[in-house]
């Protein structure tokens, strides 16, 4: 099988993005339609005294207003702990407070100035360590009662919403054992995923069925489905999602944001469908965030440069509701680690409640907060050992056969050639110091791990029709990674068939099989297999009816480039041709198949462990130089070359327009994006101070692409898409630290800090040199 | 109030009653349907509602509708012809300088208007033109391969 | 997507139309321009016009034209326009810098000189530009046509001495002999040109065949409540070579007559550390452009 497989193709739906024909969520648009605007809490905690809807109500074009006492049901991921408006009390800044449906967008929003809350301000929880405090006020007092997926992991009484630990040899005997013992401590911030297409939906509610039917921009059709049932009262199969072009999301449109406010309003708008859509504020500043944390690592090393033991207290700020934070703490934490072999081991994982806006799953689902952590903290270790950042990087570096923290056995990892490669690249070991007299030069280097969701699973139904085109029916949304042309390929060298004669139609709930969502760059492996599957069976199929109307053994027919080939590669006829020839008994071939990690051998780990599995994993290598401008502070990355073990590239086009892009954000991430707060309230809720980098801001970016070999790989391809951006800000980091010998810590790296930090280090050189006295 | 409101949109003469207060974004996607030209910000800080007005790159979004009037503008639906792609826009497509797509209409049309003017644009004078419009999914160093593509084109 | 309020909009096709209207009107009226920030400060709900007067149907409003002793700027002039113009370019260093920087392309495209100056937004950056030119703004109202001095404008922060029937209807730069130099740099959140100013400084310097500083103007940007001349370094200037130790003392001394604020953009203690290098990078901008060399 050979064809589209590991060559660069053109994304198959390139054409209608160039020319405008593409329809993503915000263009969707049904007769009758009505329009939502909310209301939203000024304060970051308070008691609702009253509300008075009455002069909304009766606006020009208002067909309803609805508040928090229409719907008393709570939603979330993993803890049932949101509404779909607040009732009786506001937790954020920002909380949707009271909702209108109108025939326009403007008498909605006319119509929000004519509503009368009256608030009681209470004491707000704004700091995570704060919020951990003895009297601290709960963001969340009846945590305990709320419905939410069995097992310990909340402290009731208190605003910790996950705890974890884990444990693996012996720590404290580790850091006795050890030579050298190194502590940091590091933060890492909010972060909007930004996504140039803001949240929408449009929700129709059917009376007779109390079913719903939602139009949506998301990369988690099914997960937004489930968990918005539970807030409307209705089994998830009474909600349709139907998915369009989504405009980007990174990990930040799998939760009912904009959903739930439409769906809200359509069961009170008397059938009517109900659009809602975020402005960019509310976007920025109401939907979720990345979670901020602030971590700290302890790490004992031996005179050889091995690592012996570390300890790490992860401290995360879920917000004023968990939405999928439970995980990402968890999964997160664990990665802490990091991509290197530490056989004493101590994690400590601690999220909190806090009246701050809602925060999530980011790109990354963690790892780029720890990964800043970890990798800063080496530079550190290295730095004070007097080490070769590449090499101790090396030298205990995950290899192929080496256990993870739980027992699992690494399989399928090539972490030594992305470190090799990016630093060859870079030009380790070399730098041009003082390219003018106010700049300075310097290189870093940073490495990461990320698991996959584990278990999941991807099911497919592949529809060949007469036409010889076939429809991969799945739901993988397309996010702009790039799933929809590697699902083509696969199917199209799977069944044999030409590119241009596969379709991957939008995800509908109702038509495309379970599939988890599109996220933990789990759709090239879970749903690349599923369609392999899938797309062998519709090509056996074909064999078998083109050996009935050839009349020869199917054994000596092969299907390529939509035609039916003999083993001498004589073409015998088209695959539309064979299927015409049937028409009149309404052939088409249907086929099915799934996949799940599930029940893997490569899962198998220390007993009660294989949890902490996961079916694949991604290494990724970046290394950055960057220039430092010592009068302003300004950094300039200079070139990053990022190196990222993907397996086996499906599209080496995609694979680095992934790790492109990823470098893109984490500079953006690294450099210039930060919310700014006073009083809880986000005050910059725009793109005017909400800082996203430009083509202005960008380095050389090499993407290099590692292979490795995956046996239960489709074809050996893992992932790429979230590990592209966690190692770029701290090769940038340590680049910095290269260059002009300060460390910074805590998220982002602004010239202000940059420059305070000169001045901090240049008084302690003074210092230095002043003889004693 | 009403106003009335002609342009010229993709080379045909549309004509539009509506509120003054619609900006030139609202009438393209609300009344005349040509929903290719998407909105990002609202304020003019990303540059996703770009479409060319006069033959110059604008942020449709801060044009209120009155300022429209007698305007020649060109959006996305008015590059191919006949499903027949521009060079601009087959470079795109090649080089893979897209990924959501979102931002892509802006990119496209800014790149159009930057080639019309010069056909071998500096490094420079292509960071300049597209250092207005954001791209959240990083496409930037695709954009650029992109640009060369249409450059080695143009010789 | 934010949604604007209603407002009675008008397009009159004569000055005198225009100032009547802006005088009847009740309940905020605003001069439409260019919109890139009255459209954003509707949007924002920072302002609420009932009525909105479009010029663009006024005759002469836009242009640039060379006299023998001056360049006139017409207030509907684009912000490209002036970034791309020669005749600026050449004579007018910083006021084309600062138009070349000023927001993004597709903003300049839309933007005017008259708007971005009317919005008397203490980060403007061609406010300072046109203040180290000497720019004279033409300003007509109900009592007529009026001249003054471009740093004379600026009240407070949005607030300029205009009232609201009064129009700016174009600007008016001397032309300077020979030995003159100026320059315009900023400094934004990203580092690379565009954003909105953290700290930005316009400065112009007259020397003469020594390369003794004869005459000079700073002025600030996102320093002060509003633009302003840093007028104690400019007289620490005068009548002095160019050195390397008057320009670290100018730009010392530029430091400490800012008036910085702490924002969400920066805090006062990074404006004014920026105050100090970026005057002393806009003075050798100007010295550049006037062809002074420093000595050391």
């Amino acid at each position: 099988m050979t064809g589209y497989v590991g060559n660069r193709i053109p994304r198959v739906d390139s054409a209608a993005k160039v020319t405008g024909a593409a329809i993503y969520g915000v263009d969707v648009a049904l007769a009758g339609m009505l329009h939502g605007a909310v209301l939203r809490s000024p304060y970051p905690r308070a008691r609702i005294v009253s509300i008075d809807t009455s002069a909304a109500a009766a606006a020009p074009g208002v067909q309803t207003v609805v508040t928090g006492r229409d719907f008393s049901l709570l939603f979330g991921g993993v803890i049932k702990d949101q509404s779909i408006l607040a009732i009786d009390e506001v937790r954020y800044a920002g909380e949707p407070v009271v909702a209108v449906s109108a025939t326009t967008e403007h008498e909605a929003q006319e119509a929000l100035s004519l509503i009368r809350v009256e608030y009681e301000e209470l004491p707000a929880v704004l700091d995570m360590r704060a919020a951990l405090a003895n009297d601290a006020p709960l963001v969340h007092p009846d945590l305990h009662t709320y419905n939410r997926r069995p097992g310990d992991y909340i402290v009731p009484h208190t605003n910790i919403n996950t705890i974890y630990r884990h444990e693996r040899g012996d720590v404290e005997a580790g850091f006795a054992r050890s030579d050298y013992v190194f502590e940091g401590e590091y933060t890492a911030h909010a972060l909007s995923h930004a996504a140039l297409e803001v949240h929408v939906a449009i929700a129709q509610y059917d009376s007779v069925t109390g079913g719903y039917t939602v139009w949506v921009s998301s990369e988690r059709p099914f997960i937004l489905r489930d968990q918005l049932a539970p807030g409307l009262g209705v089994e998830p199969s009474r909600i349709r999602m139907i998915a369009a072009e989504v405009g980007g999301t990174f990990g930040g449109k799998g939760i009912p944001i904009a959903e739930a406010i439409a769906a809200g309003l359509a069961r009170h708008s008397g059938g009517r469908p109900v659009r809602v859509e975020f402005t960019r504020e509310e976007d920025l500043v109401a939907s979720q965030t990345r979670v901020p944390a602030i971590l700290k690592l302890k790490t004992g090393i031996n005179r050889d440069g091995f690592m012996v033991a570390r300890s790490a207290e992860v401290l995360w700020d879920s917000g004023a509701y968990t939405a999928y934070t439970v995980d990402v703490s968890i999964r997160g934490a664990q990665t802490i680690i990091g991509p290197y072999r530490i056989p004493n081991l101590s994690l400590l994982s601690r999220q909190v409640y806090t009246n701050k806006p809602v925060t999530g799953s980011f790109r990354g689902f963690g790892t780029t907060q720890v990964t800043w952590a970890c990798e800063t903290h080496m530079d550190e270790i290295t730095t004070e050992m007097g080490l070769d950042p590449v090499a101790f990087r090396l030298q205990n570096g995950y290899e192929e056969g080496d256990p993870y923290i739980n027992g699992q056995i690494l399989h399928g990892i090539n972490l030594t050639d992305t470190i090799k490669r990016a630093a060859t690249e870079i030009g380790w070991g070399s730098v041009e110091r003082k390219p003018a007299p106010h700049l300075r030069r310097g290189k870093g280097i940073a490495a990461m791990i990320k698991p996959s969701k584990t278990p999941s699973s991807a099911n497919v139904v592949i529809n060949l029709g007469q036409d010889g085109r076939a429809a991969v029916v799945c739901a993988a949304p397309e996010i702009g990674a790039g799933q929809r042309t590697v699902i083509a390929q696969i199917a199209a060298d799977s069944i044999g068939i030409r590119i241009e004669d596969v379709s991957v139609p939008d995800a509908d709930t109702a038509i495309t099989p379970y599939n988890s969502p599109v996220a933990s760059s789990r759709t090239t492996y879970h749903m690349g297999n599923a369609v392999l599957e899938a797309g062998t069976k519709v090509q056996a199929e074909l064999v078998a009816l083109a050996g009935r109307y050839l009349e020869v053994d199917p054994d000596e027919l092969e299907v390529r480039d939509g035609g039916i080939f003999d083993l001498d590669g004589e073409h015998q006829i088209t695959v539309k041709g064979l299927l015409s020839k049937y028409s009149k008994e309404g052939y088409w071939i249907t086929a099915s198949a799934r996949y799940s990690s599930a029940g893997s051998p490569l899962l198998k780990a220390d007993p009660g462990e294989e949890w902490i599995s996961s079916i694949f994993w991604m290494l990724c290598t970046h290394a950055a130089e960057v220039e430092v401008d010592v009068e302003t502070g300004v950094i300039r990355v200079v070139k990053i070359a990022a190196a990222a073990d993907v397996g086996k590239a499906i599209n080496p086009l995609t694979v680095e327009q992934q790790i492109e892009g990823g470098v893109v954000m984490g500079v953006s991430n690294a450099l210039f994006e930060s919310f700014s707060y006073r009083d809880g309230r986000v005050e910059n809720g725009n793109f005017a101070d909400y800082k996203l980098a430009t083509i202005h801001d960008i380095p050389e970016i090499v993407p290099i692409i590692v292979e490795s070999v995956h046996d239960e790989a489709p074809f050996g391809a893992k992932g790429v898409g979230e590990p592209a951006n966690a190692a770029t800000p701290p090769a940038i980091g340590n680049a910095i630290f290269d260059a002009v010998g300060i460390r910074i810590r805590d998220l982002p790296i602004t010239p202000e800090k940059v420059l305070e930090a000169l001045e901090e280090k240049a008084a302690a050189d003074v210092s230095k040199l002043k003889p004693p006295l | 109030m009403m106003i009335t409101v002609k342009l010229t949109v993709n080379g045909k003469l549309r004509q539009v009653h509506v509120e003054p207060r619609l900006t030139l974004l609202e009438v393209l996607r609300e009344e005349l349907l040509l929903t290719g030209t998407k909105e990002g910000c609202g304020v003019g800080e990303c540059g996703t509602c770009v479409v060319l007005h006069d033959g110059e790159p604008v942020t449709s979004c801060l044009v209120l509708a009155g300022d429209a009037d007698g305007a020649e503008i060109e959006t996305i639906e008015g590059l191919a012809e006949d499903g027949e792609l521009t060079a601009v826009q087959r470079a795109f497509v090649k080089t893979g300088a897209l990924q959501c797509g979102f931002c892509t209409p802006a990119m496209v049309l800014t790149t159009t208007a930057l080639f019309r003017k010069n056909d071998q644009p500096a490094i420079e004078d292509v960071k300049n033109a597209l250092g207005g419009v954001l791209c959240r999914c990083g496409v930037y160093p695709k954009l650029l391969e992109a640009v060369t593509e249409i450059k080695g084109a143009n010789p | 997507m934010k949604r604007l309020l209603k407002f009675d909009y008008y397009e009159p096709a004569s000055l005198e139309d225009a100032v009547r209207i802006l005088a009847a009107a009740d309940g905020g009226a605003s001069v439409l321009a260019g919109g890139t920030d009255l459209v954003v400060d509707m949007k924002t709900g920072r302002l609420q016009p009932s009525t909105v007067v479009n010029l663009k149907g006024i005759p002469k409003l836009a242009g640039i034209d060379a006299a023998d002793d001056a360049t006139r700027i017409g207030a509907l002039t684009r912000v490209t326009e002036v970034e791309l113009s020669e005749l600026v370019q050449s004579r007018h260093p910083a006021l084309a810098q600062a138009a070349s920087i000023l927001a993004s392309p597709p903003v300049r495209g839309l933007a005017t000189i008259g708007g971005n100056v009317g919005r008397a937004s203490p980060a403007s950056d061609l406010g300072p530009a046109l203040i180290v030119h000497d720019a004279r703004v033409a300003i007509i109202g109900t009592e007529g046509a009026r001249e003054e001095l471009v740093e004379k404008l600026y009240v407070a922060p949005g607030v300029t001495s205009l009232a609201q029937s009064d129009i700016i209807t174009h600007f008016t730069l001397p032309l300077q002999p020979p030995g003159f130099g100026s320059a315009y740099v900023k400094l934004g959140k990203r580092g690379s040109g565009t954003d909105i100013a953290l700290a930005g400084v316009a400065a112009s310097v007259l020397a003469d065949g020594d390369g003794e500083i004869v005459d000079c103007r700073i002025a600030l940007a996102s320093l002060g409540p509003t633009p302003f001349r840093a007028v104690g370094t400019e007289t620490l200037l005068r009548s002095k070579r160019a050195t390397q130790a008057l320009l670290a003392t100018a730009a010392e001394n530029a430091s400490h007559e800012a008036m910085p604020i702490d924002d969400m953009r920066a805090s006062a203690f990074y404006r004014e550390k920026l105050a100090r290098v970026l005057t002393d990078r806009a003075l050798r901008g100007a010295l550049a452009s006037a062809g002074v060399e420093v000595a050391a």
